[in-house]
């Protein structure tokens, strides 16, 4: 009888992630977990100063030390600078500027061992003037950080669009507001770690949790003397990276020196104070902004000006301005903008990139202006956000065309939802009340890019594709699987072309001598990207596929499809044949045998920012709008989520399962950002390295959730959908600040809202204090 | 080098024998001499759950207990929930659900959902959670885990 | 830890005791340290404070230092009573509801299911949780040594951080305090944004004899706002069997602030840590009116 196979769709679907089932029963093995033959361990001796000259190390008894195997200062570390700004050496010669700073390293045959040499270095230092607050910082006759930046700016960014004077010329008021926004940490599960391995030719094999696999080659191989060329990196499976491996950190060229003077492999892991203390955190920024409207509510002019608490060195923490910037200028239609950020050296930690990379910072800034500008003029948050939202198509003052967005949407869906209005109204009526407990609701939304940032000369992502005899599928990509689910989509991207089990589809995507060129993983960016190219190589294989079925048939290619490891024929679902059986047909073809094989390299259709910070960085931009209904404890501070209410611009849902579990996630990590992570940086010390006193979200703290997932459908995206995986946490935090305005009139202007700060605000307003 | 102490125990319902350094912790015996990578070190201070395991019937930090407490107990870690008979219902939970990001954290809340279910094959949404407060998980932000420990309790329950 | 940082400890001996007598024979030299549930002890090994010493006795498997019983109008815990098994006895959940409930809010599951009661009292720790209500209880230390078997009360026990009246030879067998007669009212508060997993910043205990809305011979002691648990004597005195009026709460909430001696530091300010102490105790005397 014949078979008719109906076209049946796996986008939209709830599908289970590839790499679960290895998770589950603990298969899987984490970097974390390598052991290579021969294998040394690692470790750092750090600095305990801030801002030192080095006066003398002396290793000798570290060295005499049975089991050592090497030891390490500066003088065996020749080669240049890591850092954005080619700013810090891995091993200090001379100076620490910071307290992570690392002076020395070990290689032992145990981490006992290791620690026992690390203690028996001792280091002889000239404290030298030290310097925290970026004011100070900027101040004449401020210590200077690094000789040769003498004014501490280590980098500035301005922006101008339209008539600033114009602008406050039209307005009919103008709200002022500073935000200070504080040090946070990654908290990455699986503490950072890596494995440098040496060959008889110089070459390197580098184990390590980059997130971006091909630029790391290139920034890190001049701290090495090598050639990029020649280090190959290995992306084992990583618990979290969050945007803390987007640069080359002091610990992998120090790891690679210590395998090159043992010529064995070794292995350098953190403690999780170390994590706490030597890993990038999140940038602080302090944020000036002006903003004007008109008496209906029409934004007139913005004006922000930040300073950036660089600390000792620049990692890419310093560049978030670029994406501060799209928020200051372009979220919600403003006709004149001006921006100015200067990153400024002090001698604290120093930051690197994080989930949402400057847009937490803008996010929780903007929206909590936005708010205090909706009250000046006597408008709820809703009506004020609406009248101002940014319409579809709109081009930006930095020259984004900001295509298939609905903020307008995203806003409604969210509001209506949350019966916000009626909430909103009735909690600010009782702000006098003696009742404890109170009830706030608050809203917020942000704007991010949603089809990568071209921050690079390209944004691209390389596949390629192989089909066996057996009609399995091979896909090496370039993208990186962090967790987040790549490796998923990919599959089911790729199974959705090609009419096979995703359980068919094996993703390659952890080695660089293997696998294409990709930017890396970050910038929402690996599901639009990898997507993309992973769909455009099936297409190729696809195509070659059905053109030599149809030379078994009186059809063209055209009018075939590849259904359940079926050729068949598009239009009554008939199958033709198996696809396993055309596939070694095509291989066992004599003189005319082919493999399927096919490459792609995408490119997606957007442009860097000019030096005038001018282009259509992203291939596309989305929205989302949270809700947030807490209880504030007004006598002990203590806020308890109790509802979010998120809609987000997605696109298109690929895969609800992971699209919820990256929501979710990072709505998690913005609950924390708004209310107890904190790095507690004093004087340049950290002073709670542990999660006892550093505090994550936890199970019982969670709210309820309501998720909205709307569908704008993006021209350009896999198969309609946008990058989603930062607007949850960037925009959570100042919807629970505007929460607790609503409940108690307090506003907090300085994240986080704990406790004792609410407490205290609320004491404070009621004269307590 | 330290000094050790032999124990023998029970591990994943095999009896086996260790030289157990004084000073190691369970953690690093189980991952270093049995090679139980499962088992994860994420915080070594006993605010993270990533490296529970139940012993006696409880579970427990292994990164503070020592190693030398093993002697005479008996250990399961998460290799000793896969068998060829299939895995475990709440492993099998934790995939359905989408439970698992980067999966580092996974471990710990199985062995944690393991122990609580041994303690109440029904739990109520509120005692899942107080349950999972030991365990920190940075990526999903719970709520599928909270999901994946009620579906294994259903069929527990059954 | 920072590897700069570490003082691993030095231990030469190991014995895993199978009794008491065995345990106190290798604690007799005052060179030995007894190990139990391993939360505090192992978490600090390395942090070279010295309370690791070169023996380490291993007390887990005493099994005559384990069990919650009723005996002769007294309940008795043994010390290697975990904070689970006081969370889950049926006896403490009929008789001192007080108990549980502070286990309820003491740490994270995996935590309860290794510390023990003896433990908790040993180290000392000024926010230490499991203190306050059994000093609320009226609770005497069992102490046993190659010397002696002595019994000091939980109140005067703690002289600073990890400090306490025992002496090196000494190992904590077992609580016992008087089984509290059916008025007794008792209530554990604890600070902190999550539900039990935060190191206290203040927690309360208060109890006494609640009848008609007052309190008679109550305690009230506080963790976390002074070197060692604090009890509140003149405040104690101040509301005995009075009726609780707003202005005698008023008046009880401006002499404890003077009792209680909270520090300033990273997790807390003086006045924060006070506010709580305020609104813990504020709220529990409305609640006995």
């Amino acid at each position: 009888m014949d078979k008719i196979i109906e076209k049946q769709s796996l986008i939209g679907k709830r599908v289970t992630k590839l790499d679960a089932p290895d998770k589950a029963v603990a298969r899987t093995r984490y970097i974390n977990d390598m052991v290579l033959p021969r294998m040394l361990f690692g470790k750092i001796l750090r600095t305990d100063r801030v801002h030192a000259h080095i006066v003398s190390i002396d290793a000798s008894a570290a060295e005499a030390l049975p089991g050592v195997a090497a030891v390490i200062t500066a003088k065996d570390t020749p080669g240049g600078k890591i850092g954005v700004l080619r700013d810090n050496p891995p091993l200090k010669t001379d100076t620490v500027r910071c307290i992570r700073d690392e002076i020395a390293a070990v290689a032992a045959d145990s981490e006992e061992i290791c620690d026992e040499a690390i203690r028996l270095i001792k280091v002889e230092y000239d404290d030298l003037p030290t310097v925290f607050d970026c004011t100070e910082a900027l101040a004449a006759g401020a210590p200077i950080i690094h000789e040769d930046c003498p004014d501490n700016i280590a980098m500035e960014q301005n922006f101008e669009h339209g008539d600033m004077a114009a602008g406050e010329a039209a307005s009919d008021y103008i709200v002022e507001g500073e935000y200070n926004v504080h040090y946070v940490a990654h908290c990455n599960m699986g503490v950072s770690c890596t494995l440098a391995d040496y060959d008889t030719d110089g070459r390197v094999t580098i184990y390590t949790q980059t997130q971006y696999p091909f630029n790391v080659k290139m920034d890190i191989a001049p701290s090495l003397g090598v050639h990029p060329g020649d280090v190959r990196i290995i992306q084992p499976p990583v618990g979290g990276a969050f945007g803390s491996k987007l640069d080359v950190y002091p610990y992998e060229p120090i790891c690679v020196f210590l395998a090159k003077k043992t010529r064995r492999p070794v292995k350098l892991i953190y403690s999780r104070e170390e994590e706490f203390i030597a890993s990038p955190t999140r940038q602080p920024v302090e944020f000036k902004i002006r903003a004007g409207m008109k008496k209906d509510g029409t934004l007139t002019f913005r004006d922000c000006d930040s300073l950036l608490n660089n600390g000792g060195y620049t990692s890419w923490g310093a560049t978030t301005p670029y994406v501060t910037m799209r928020t200051m200028t372009s979220h919600y239609t403003v006709p004149n903008v001006k921006y100015r950020a200067r990153a400024v050296y002090t001698n604290n930690p120093f930051a690197g990139s994080f989930r949402g990379y400057g847009n937490v910072q803008a996010t929780w800034a903007l929206e909590t202006h936005m708010d205090k500008m909706a009250e000046t003029i006597g408008m709820d948050p809703v009506a004020f956000r609406l009248k101002n939202a940014n319409p579809p198509n709109e081009i930006t003052p930095q020259g984004s065309n900001l295509g298939c967005i609905d903020l307008t949407g995203c806003i409604k869906q969210a509001a209506e939802r949350s019966d916000f209005l009626n909430k909103w109204h009735e909690n600010n009526k009782g702000w006098d009340s003696s009742e404890r407990f109170r009830r706030g609701i608050g809203i917020a939304t942000s704007l991010h890019n949603a089809g990568g940032a071209k921050i690079h000369k390209s944004d691209g992502c390389g596949t390629m594709l192989k089909m066996d005899d057996y009609a399995r599928v091979t896909i090496i990509t370039g993208g990186s699987e962090i967790g987040q689910g790549l490796d998923t989509v990919l599959a089911q991207l790729v199974s959705e072309e090609l009419g096979v089990p995703m359980r068919d589809v094996t993703i390659i995507n952890n080695d660089s001598a293997l696998r294409p060129w990709d930017v890396g993983v970050h910038a929402s960016r690996t599901t639009y990207i990898a997507g993309n190219s992973a769909i455009r190589v099936a297409r190729k294989a696809r195509e070659q596929i059905l053109k030599a079925a149809a030379s078994h048939t009186n059809m063209t290619h055209e009018m075939l499809d590849l259904r359940q490891g079926y050729v068949v024929q598009a239009e009554s679902g008939l199958a033709l044949m198996p696809l396993d059986k055309i596939l070694r047909q095509m291989h066992f073809a004599g003189e005319d045998a082919e493999l399927v094989m096919a490459t792609d390299y995408y490119e997606p259709p957007s442009e860097p920012e000019d030096k005038d910070h001018m282009g259509d960085m992203s291939a596309a931009y989305s929205h989302a709008a949270h809700v947030a209904e807490i209880v504030v404890d007004t006598k002990l501070g203590a806020i308890t989520v109790e509802k979010i209410w998120s809609a987000q611009d997605v696109g298109r849902v690929i895969n609800p399962v992971g699209l919820e579990g990256q929501i979710e996630g990072g709505i998690a990590m913005g609950l924390g950002y708004a209310l107890s992570e904190e790095l507690k940086i004093v004087e340049g010390k950290v002073l709670n390295p542990s999660f006892r006193d550093y505090h994550v979200m936890t199970a019982p703290e969670m709210p309820e959730f309501d998720l909205t997932f709307i569908e704008t459908g993006d021209a350009e995206g896999p198969a309609g959908a946008k990058g989603i995986a930062e607007l949850p946490t960037i925009v959570i935090a100042p919807a629970i600040g505007n929460a607790l305005y609503n409940a108690t009139g307090v506003r907090i202007d300085h994240p986080p809202l704990t406790p004792e700060k609410v407490a205290r605000a609320i004491a404070e307003k009621n004269g307590r204090l | 080098m330290s000094l050790t102490q032999k124990i023998i125990f029970t591990l994943n319902g095999k009896p086996v024998q260790a030289d157990a350094q004084v000073t190691a912790s369970a953690l690093e015996l189980l991952r270093g001499a049995f090679e139980l990578g499962g088992t994860k070190l994420a915080c070594g201070e006993g605010e993270c759950g990533a490296c529970t395991i139940i012993v006696d019937g409880r579970s427990r930090n292994s990164c503070l207990l020592p190693a030398v407490d093993l002697d005479g107990r008996e250990v399961l870690t998460v290799e000793g929930l896969w068998s060829e008979d299939g895995i475990d219902p709440v492993q099998q939970a934790f995939i359905d659900e989408g439970a698992i990001q980067c999966g580092f954290c996974t471990p710990g809340m199985i062995m944690q959902t393991k122990y609580l279910l041994s303690k109440n094959p029904r739990m109520t949404p509120e005692e899942i959670e107080r349950g999972l407060e030991g365990n920190v998980c940075r990526c999903t932000g719970y709520k599928k885990i909270i999901s994946a420990v009620a579906a294994a309790s259903a069929v527990a329950a059954e | 830890m920072l590897p700069q940082n570490k003082r691993p400890p030095d231990i030469g001996e190991y014995v895993a005791a199978s009794s008491v007598d065995a345990a106190i024979d290798a604690l007799a030299d005052g060179q030995g340290t007894a190990l139990a549930g391993g939360t505090d002890l192992w978490a600090q090994k390395d942090s070279g404070n010295g309370r690791l010493r070169q023996r380490l006795v291993n007390i887990s498997r005493v099994s005559e230092l384990c069990g919650i019983a009723e005996v002769a109008g007294k309940i008795r815990i043994g010390a290697l009573t975990t904070i689970s098994e006081i969370l889950e006895s049926p006896l403490l959940n009929e008789k001192v509801p007080l108990l549980p409930q502070m286990a309820n809010r003491f740490a994270a599951p995996q935590i309860r299911n290794a510390a023990t009661i003896g433990g908790n009292i040993a180290n000392a720790s000024p926010a230490a949780d499991a203190v306050l209500p059994l000093i609320g209880l009226g609770t005497s230390v069992e102490l046993r040594s190659k010397r002696e078997t002595r019994f000091l009360p939980l109140s005067g026990f703690f002289k600073g951080p990890g400090n306490t009246q025992m002496t090196a030879d000494e190992l904590i067998t077992a609580i016992e305090f008087e089984t509290p007669p059916g008025n007794f009212h008792g209530v554990f508060c604890k600070s902190g944004p999550r539900p039990a997993l935060e190191i206290s910043m203040v927690a309360m205990c208060l109890t006494g004899l609640l009848e008609g809305g007052k309190l008679s011979n109550p305690r009230l002691v506080f963790g976390a706002v002074g070197p060692t648990p604090i009890c509140c004597e003149k405040t104690e005195a101040m509301i005995d069997g009075k009726t609780i009026s707003d202005d005698l709460i008023a008046s009880a909430l401006d002499l404890m602030a003077t009792e209680i001696a909270p520090i300033d530091d990273f997790r807390a300010s003086k006045w924060y840590r006070t506010q709580m102490a305020r609104t813990f105790l504020e709220a529990e005397l409305i609640a006995c009116r």
